[in-house]
């Protein structure tokens, strides 16, 4: 499992990781109760601060996605609840996939839908802003 | 290690310092050849008299060398934040070099005397150890007051030729100016013999000055905890 | 579980004449973290780190490191028995050997660990015999940061750790940094390279002629900053748009272009409330974030 994290981009890392993380399980390229490296491992391997994973597998957890073993490490759970919500997922993208054609065919940029989302998804302030 | 960084940093000074001040010695061997008589005994102390005063200068210069260096020298070389870091007290630091370098001077000292003590056994002129070792502790003991000096003016001073020029300034000064105004504390004719000096016999006569060393000692040591607040206050 | 700060300061100070090379620093360094103090050269990192560690004394204002006062000789010694510090300059003996200088650092602390000096030593490819004086530069800069990286103190302060490595060097100090860690060293470095920061930092500080700007979670200000480019079919309300958090507004005929560094959201209210007719949101990388925040003070 190859995970690539940009620090340019202006996304922190720990959410980049947790989508790469997250990603791979939806598609299968991790499977359920496979074994994620350690955190040290990992941190060394991408060569980033050993926080950013030790963050990004402890809110995965809180998703449910992630079990955190103490001493053996970190298992991957597709638990009832996160298989429905893998469901609600791969649902929503099928939705995108079209919304994102059509815009795409109205002329609009990739950039510029990757923008209007941003935009959007900040307007209105909503609590679930930690 | 502190001590083994200290040798390192004053060994090719002290060798070098030993090897003259040895060579010296050979230099004295070779012309004591030339009085072996009973008859020439006043001019063969007069001899030893001489060596001394050449052996107090070089002696000088040597330990004025060993006192240079220091952690205001690292700082011009750039390893002083290397050193400053260690889990070690700023005097401990100058401790050690100092102790160093009165080991070295101690060595200085007492090596040519042992040398020409020795020597003047197997020349058949053999001389009193009284009179060896009373040219040794005036040396050593009075002269330790300008390796103080020298440490003090190398805390002080950062360049690597203006530091030693300072300290060899202030000696000469002091010398001359003792001279002038207050002959009797000399300190240069203190550790050259000058004030037990028997004009008849040539030899250092009398009892030997021990309240003048505690006193040259005691200025030393003045010296040296000067150094150490200088030390202390300086920033690095 | 220690969780006092391993820096703390409070309005350290320190003047040169008028020139005020560190003004009233309020420092927090977290334990287990790893912090970058962020700046210009000149800026007054070196300085702060050298009153840290007992090398200057601070005009005025006190610190603590590892809950040592850092103005108290003796307690500060103590602390430097757990604290590895590499200075900017890289310093080493030139006089010595390799082997030499490693014995020599290795006597001084408990925390050395030497099967870490001798993999180090082979990884780097320093020859043991060589004198520092006939080494280059990048293998001085090596050694110098080895002293270091062979213990395992409780904090780590570097100074520009990475000046003198080339890309590899670079890649292997990062490495480095993250393996101590991971190992419970709290790390503190300054640098001037926001690439490096970007990566390996959890915290950020960022000084600029002697003042702290900015003293955040990394991921806190990637979260916070928003860049927002307004389009309006008018000429644009400028001032409307001078509420909190807002760093910058540029204008360029119809069109604003806010860096915020908070409340993006109420911007973006305020500019569909204003019947902006485009409103774009971009996230602000640590660069842009450094840049601005230096040119604004």
């Amino acid at each position: 499992m190859f995970f690539k994290l940009n620090p340019t981009t202006g996304q922190p890392l720990y959410l980049q990781l947790m989508q790469q993380i997250r990603h791979a399980a939806e598609t299968g390229a991790l499977q359920d109760g496979e074994q994620l490296p350690g955190i040290r491992t990992l941190a060394e391997e991408l060569v980033v601060s050993p926080n950013t994973v030790a963050k990004a597998y402890s809110e995965l957890e809180h998703e449910g996605i992630l079990e955190l073993r103490q001493g053996s490490g970190a298992f991957l759970t597709l638990k009832r609840r996160t298989r429905s919500l893998t469901d609600h997922v791969q649902v929503a993208r099928r939705r995108l996939r079209e919304l994102i054609e059509q815009l795409r065919e109205h002329g609009l940029m990739d950039e510029e839908i990757r923008r209007a989302f941003e935009a959007e998804l900040l307007y209105p302030a909503e609590v679930v802003r930690k | 290690m502190l001590w083994y960084k200290g040798w390192l940093e004053t060994r090719s000074r002290f060798l070098t310092c030993l090897i003259v001040v040895t060579g010296f010695c050979a230099v004295f061997i070779h012309y004591t050849q030339g009085y072996l008589r009973p008859e020439w005994r006043v001019d063969f102390h007069r001899l030893m008299l001489v060596a001394h005063q050449y052996l107090v200068i070089i002696w000088i210069i040597s330990v004025v060398l060993l006192g240079m260096g220091g952690l205001v020298r690292e700082k011009a070389n750039g390893s002083s934040s290397l050193t400053l870091s260690l889990p070690v007290s700023r005097a401990h630091l100058l401790g050690v070099r100092v102790a160093i370098g009165v080991l070295e001077a101690i060595t200085l000292g007492v090596v040519p005397w042992g040398a020409i003590f020795l020597v003047s056994f197997a020349s058949g002129m053999p001389i009193q150890f009284q009179q060896a070792r009373f040219y040794a502790l005036l040396l050593v003991s009075g002269g330790l007051v300008y390796f103080a000096m020298a440490v003090l003016v190398s805390s002080l001073l950062e360049g690597e030729y203006t530091a030693p020029a300072v300290a060899f300034g202030l000696v000469f000064l002091t010398m001359i100016l003792f001279d002038l105004w207050l002959r009797d504390l000399n300190l240069w004719r203190f550790v050259s013999g000058d004030f037990y000096l028997d004009r008849n016999t040539y030899l250092l006569s009398g009892p030997f000055p021990w309240k003048g060393t505690v006193a040259c000692l005691a200025v030393a040591a003045l010296m040296l905890i000067a150094s150490v607040k200088v030390l202390e206050e300086r920033e690095f | 579980m220690r969780n006092t700060p391993v820096i703390l300061t409070h309005d350290l100070t320190k003047s040169y004449g008028t020139v005020m090379a560190v003004h009233g620093l309020n420092l927090s360094v977290e334990p287990n973290r790893i912090t970058a103090f962020l700046g210009q050269n000149g800026a007054g990192k070196s300085t702060t780190i050298k009153m840290l560690l007992g090398m200057i004394r601070p005009t005025c204002g006190e610190g603590t490191v590892l809950g040592k006062r850092i103005a108290n000789a003796e307690e500060n010694r103590e602390m430097r028995r757990k604290v590895a510090y590499v200075a900017e300059n890289k310093p080493l003996y030139s006089y010595m050997t390799v082997e030499q200088t490693v014995r020599f650092a290795s006597s001084f602390y408990s925390d050395w660990r030497a099967d870490v000096a001798t993999k180090l030593l082979s990884e780097y490819r320093l020859p043991n015999k060589r004198k520092v004086k006939s080494l280059s530069k990048g293998m001085r800069t090596k050694l110098a940061l080895l002293l270091a990286f062979a213990r395992r103190p409780e904090l780590l302060i570097l100074d520009e750790p990475s000046e003198g490595l080339d890309p590899v060097g670079i890649e292997h100090l990062l490495q480095t940094l993250v393996a101590q860690s991971a190992d419970g060293v709290s790390i503190f470095f300054s640098s001037h390279q926001i690439a490096e920061v970007e990566r390996v930092a959890d915290h950020v500080c960022i000084l600029d002629n002697g003042r702290l700007l900015v003293n955040a979670s990394l991921d806190r200000l990637l979260q916070s900053y928003r860049r927002i480019d307004l389009a309006f079919r008018f000429p644009p309300p400028e001032q409307e748009f001078r509420i909190a958090g807002v760093e910058r507004i540029r204008i360029s005929g119809n069109a604003l272009s806010i860096l915020a560094s908070m409340n993006a959201e109420a911007v973006v209210e305020r500019a569909h409330d204003l019947n902006a007719v485009s409103v774009e949101v971009a996230p602000v990388g640590l660069r842009d974030i450094f840049l601005e925040t230096v040119k604004e003070n």
